[in-house]
């Protein structure tokens, strides 16, 4: 198989396989490797649908505050128990018995219904959005970088460093994720930890991103290891480049595919995880909304009100799956070998 | 003591509980509590034998009554392991009165109130079969003191004398208890003077158990205990059975009867399918301790009026602490304001409808709790004055003040806090909430460095003395370094000194000061040290098989499981 060595030392094949070539297609001399990647991702149209659910999702989210103060004309934190306070729901917002008011289908008031506190789903839903979208990818950032660094140094540097950073990534990854929630929740709502001294959406990312990244690092220092004895390497050793220079300069271009691919499954957990942590006092604090606090807050209604859980259990469901087949499309327009190998 | 229920909500049970989805009609009126009295006269005949399926949401601590200190295990190990004294098997405040237990009568009292002696009854075996002698309470005592049971330190360690020397291992026995197997007498020396000890000698910790049981702690193969009942087939945070005691008829001892049916006790964790389960009549018991989600309640009481109550027990408090020692609630008009403008029914909405709203510390069935008084700031509606409130603000000067409120996760407590701040900063306080998780919480706010400004509490009574709420959560002198239960930080002298005085009053002869109580109670009312906000009312839920009334809703443990019985 032809392989093309760019200035970069990367292992992307300009040799498709029959298959991913439509009849007729030529593929002109010289197409670089990201060029390529895109042309395969265009034809895979199951991802570029979900891509744009995704796309879609996060505007919404992000238009959040004009629905509220332009179309809903309430806050998401505002409460409303009693009915009496807003005067918008027929009599109450909330029942005698916890039970709040459902789906009004009007787009100005209360479209989603209510929560148990008389607060507007539907605006909750989009600022929660916002919220735990930021929290993933502020997370996946924290878990990416971290992963690039020890992944590539204990790749790289082998011995002594290798071994100590290994121990690193096993106690966290064998630390349970419940309890580490529970401690660093507890930790930065009294005491604070450093420059976190409330808890903040930074706190409930920087638990996540901590959680995550042995799962990111550790396949990042398998691919380093295989790296570091390549010829480009050598030669760069050969030029006097510092070891710095030549895990950020030469190798970690290598690891791009690896970490494209990465980002969305990093990113679909991370907002799940948000989620799960909620319930352990670690997630967002009140009254910011988030999907998991919305989860966590509808459960105890569910019979009788279940669309406080059905609405952001629908966009939770519809984010992590979206990103989740665009991932799957990514990895396959970036190395498609990797489909050719599974047919076999 | 703490309530701990312990709910573990998956995200992925959204989906699975989509499948116990019922329809329910919404209630347009909420559910008056009752303080149930004694069992219904239309109750049918009691029927012995059967067995019935009892549900626990949250499994006991342990089966073992030398560690247990939960509700969840009192209720169970109450009627397997008896005290010197016990509670009477009666509703309401009938049943908070202390009998006689395995002692022929309650303990005389003297040498000022230091000194407890009662005698055995005779013919006293275990669920084994071996016999009681008066030197088992010796060996049962320093069992909990050892483990160490949960409230050993508070009610048992510092109060019997020669106890902390043991606790220390600077004794080899408690020096303050002497027994005499012959004649069965048993003599207790106190410290000083502590009025609630004849509460203190019915807890199941302290209900006799052979000697020889191991110093530790036995949660699959708990002792035998002389009661009703006697625990076998346990498998743990799964199930156990109660089935009748073959020695207890025999023993023919007054005010406590005989166990009539055989309980299958299982621990399921969702709450939804346990109240749908004893609804649709495929479990007979719904645990009083667990909450009946207010989604389910309609349904409940449209279908299943004739087997279930929200029964006020008269000993749980719920209410907002209020830091008296820093700002703002240091201040009389920031602590006023709150009691003023909080809306008791908006929190009752939070709470299903299950909260009677309240201004008095001590519940009702707590003597000194004052019956008929009117509250000092609340209107009668409890619906709260947001203007008043607002203009005590201003008046306190703390206006703009921060104020951190802090709230447990599970619901409806974080909705009642969540709801509590945006009323706080309605009314001109800058507040903002922080959850701790559930497990954390009560440590976390313990913690004296805190120093946390106000948020959630409750208190569930360890037994039916004023003793047992204000000397641990309102007198100065209880405040501790860690583990702290004095949230507030109160530390008023006139409380202060009340509480040493009364609390050397021995339950038999509580009524005599109800009225000092009584006038501490209004007076901790007027200073608005706490922000009560409703006494809890607890399910009494149970199939159509039970014969209903003539269970009994024992006031101390919930259901009376001597009380059962089949239709």
């Amino acid at each position: 198989m032809a392989t093309t060595t760019s200035e970069t030392g990367s292992q992307f094949s300009t040799d498709l396989p029959a298959a991913l070539v439509h009849e007729g297609e030529e593929v002109a001399a010289g197409t670089g490797p990201w060029r390529l990647a895109w042309r395969r991702l265009r034809r895979n149209k199951t991802a570029l649908f979900f891509g744009g659910v995704f796309v879609v999702i996060v505007v919404l989210c992000l238009l959040a505050p004009v629905y509220s103060h332009d179309v809903a004309h309430i806050g998401p934190a505002t409460q409303n128990i009693t009915g009496s306070n807003l005067n918008t729901c027929p009599p109450t917002c909330v029942g005698p018995t916890d039970i709040p008011v459902g789906p009004s289908w009007n787009i100005s008031k209360y479209f989603l219904g209510a929560d148990s506190l008389g607060r507007d789903v539907a605006v909750r839903l989009l600022y929660g959005g916002r919220n735990s979208l930021e929290i993933g990818a502020v997370a996946t950032i924290i878990t990416m970088l971290l992963a690039m660094i020890l992944g590539i140094a204990a790749g790289f540097l082998g011995g002594v460093a290798d071994n100590i950073i290994n121990l690193i990534l096993d106690v966290t990854w064998a630390f349970p994720v419940v309890l580490l929630g529970i401690v660093l929740g507890t930790l930065i709502a009294t005491s604070g930890i450093g420059p976190l001294h409330s808890t903040t959406l930074m706190s409930t990312a920087l638990i996540i991103g901590v959680v995550y990244f042995p799962y990111v690092a550790k396949p990042i220092r398998a691919q380093v290891l295989s790296l570091r004895q390549r010829e480009f390497v050598d030669a760069a050793r050969q030029q006097g480049l510092g070891n710095v220079r030549i895990m950020f300069g030469e190798i970690l271009p290598n690891l791009a595919s690896t970490i494209v691919v990465f980002i969305p499954l990093i990113l679909a957990n991370a907002i799940l995880l948000e989620a799960a942590l909620t319930y352990l006092g670690a997630g967002v604090q009140p009254p910011n909304a988030s999907w998991g606090t919305m989860l966590s807050d509808g459960i105890s209604t569910i019979p009788a009100a279940f669309h406080n859980v059905l609405a952001p259990g629908i966009m939770l469901v519809l984010t992590v799956l979206s990103i989740n087949i665009f991932g799957d499309g990514l990895r396959d327009a970036l190395d498609p070998r990797s489909k050719v190998r599974i047919a076999h | 003591m703490r309530k701990y229920n312990r709910s573990l909500w998956a995200v992925m049970a959204v989906f699975a509980a989509f499948a116990l989805a019922a329809c329910g009609s919404s209630s347009s009126s909420p559910t008056s509590a009752t303080s149930a009295t004694t069992p219904s006269s239309s109750a049918a005949p009691a029927k012995s034998g059967g067995s019935v399926t009892f549900l626990y949401g949250v499994a006991p601590q342990s089966m073992d009554p030398g560690m247990d200190y939960t509700t969840q295990g009192a209720e169970i190990n109450w009627v397997v392991y008896t005290g010197l004294t016990t509670y009477a098997h009666a509703n309401g405040t009938a049943g908070t009165k202390v009998i006689p237990g395995l002692c022929t009568a309650l303990p005389t009292v003297t040498d000022g109130g230091k000194t407890y002696t009662c005698t055995l009854r005779k013919g006293l075996v275990f669920s084994n079969g071996q016999p009681v002698v008066a030197s088992d309470f010796t060996y049962t005592l320093e069992r909990a003191i050892k483990i160490p049971w949960g409230g050993s330190g508070e009610f048992m360690t510092p109060v019997v004398a020669g106890a902390t020397a043991y606790s220390n291992g600077k004794a080899s026995t408690i020096s303050g208890v002497t027994t005499d197997n012959a004649t069965g007498q048993i003599t207790i020396h106190l410290t000083a003077p502590y009025g609630p000890f004849d509460n203190v000698l019915a807890f199941p910790a302290l209900g006799l158990i052979p000697p020889g049981t191991p110093f530790k702690n036995e949660p699959t193969n708990p002792p035998p205990g002389v009661g009703p009942y006697k625990v076998t087939n346990i498998v743990p945070n799964t199930s156990f059975t109660a089935v009748p005691n073959p020695y207890w008829a025999k023993m023919d001892i007054p005010g406590i009867p005989a166990a009539k049916v055989t309980v299958n006790a299982k621990i399921s964790s969702n709450i939804d399918a346990n109240a749908l389960s004893v609804l649709n009549n495929s479990a007979d018991f719904f645990d009083w301790a667990d909450v009946i989600p207010g989604s389910l309640l309609p349904q409940i009481k449209s279908q299943a009026s004739s087997r279930f109550k929200l029964v006020d027990l008269g000993g749980t408090t719920y209410y907002i602490f209020l830091n008296s020692q820093h700002k703002p609630f240091n201040n009389l008009d920031a602590r006023e304001a709150v009691v003023t403008g909080l809306n008791q029914q908006a929190m009752n909405r939070l709470g299903s409808g299950t909260l009677i709203p309240a201004c008095f510390f001590l519940p009702p069935y707590v003597p000194g709790h004052p019956t008929g008084a009117s509250c000092p700031y609340n209107n009668s509606s409890f619906t709260g004055n947001i203007a008043k409130a607002q203009a005590l603000v201003k008046a306190s000067g703390m206006e703009g003040y921060p104020v951190t409120v802090w709230s447990e996760t599970r619901s409806p407590r974080q909705q009642w806090m969540t709801y509590y701040t945006q009323f706080l900063n309605q009314i001109g306080f800058k507040a903002t909430q922080k959850v701790i998780a559930d497990a954390n919480y009560f440590t976390t706010l313990g913690d004296l460095k805190l120093h946390p400004q106000t948020g959630f509490a409750d208190w569930n009574m360890d037994f039916p003395n004023p003793v047992d709420f204000y000397g641990v959560l309102l007198d100065g002198n209880s405040i501790l370094p860690t583990n702290n239960e004095n949230f507030g930080e109160t530390n008023d002298p006139y409380v202060n000194s009340q509480v040493a005085k009364l609390s050397a009053v021995p339950t038999a002869d509580l009524n005599s000061v109800a009225g000092e109580w009584q006038s501490l109670d209004k007076y901790v009312a007027q200073k608005a040290y706490v922000a009560v906000f409703g006494y809890e009312t607890f399910p009494f839920f149970a199939s159509d098989r039970i014969n209903y009334g003539a269970t009994v809703f024992q006031p101390e443990y919930g259901w009376d499981w001597t009380s059962f019985s089949l239709k």
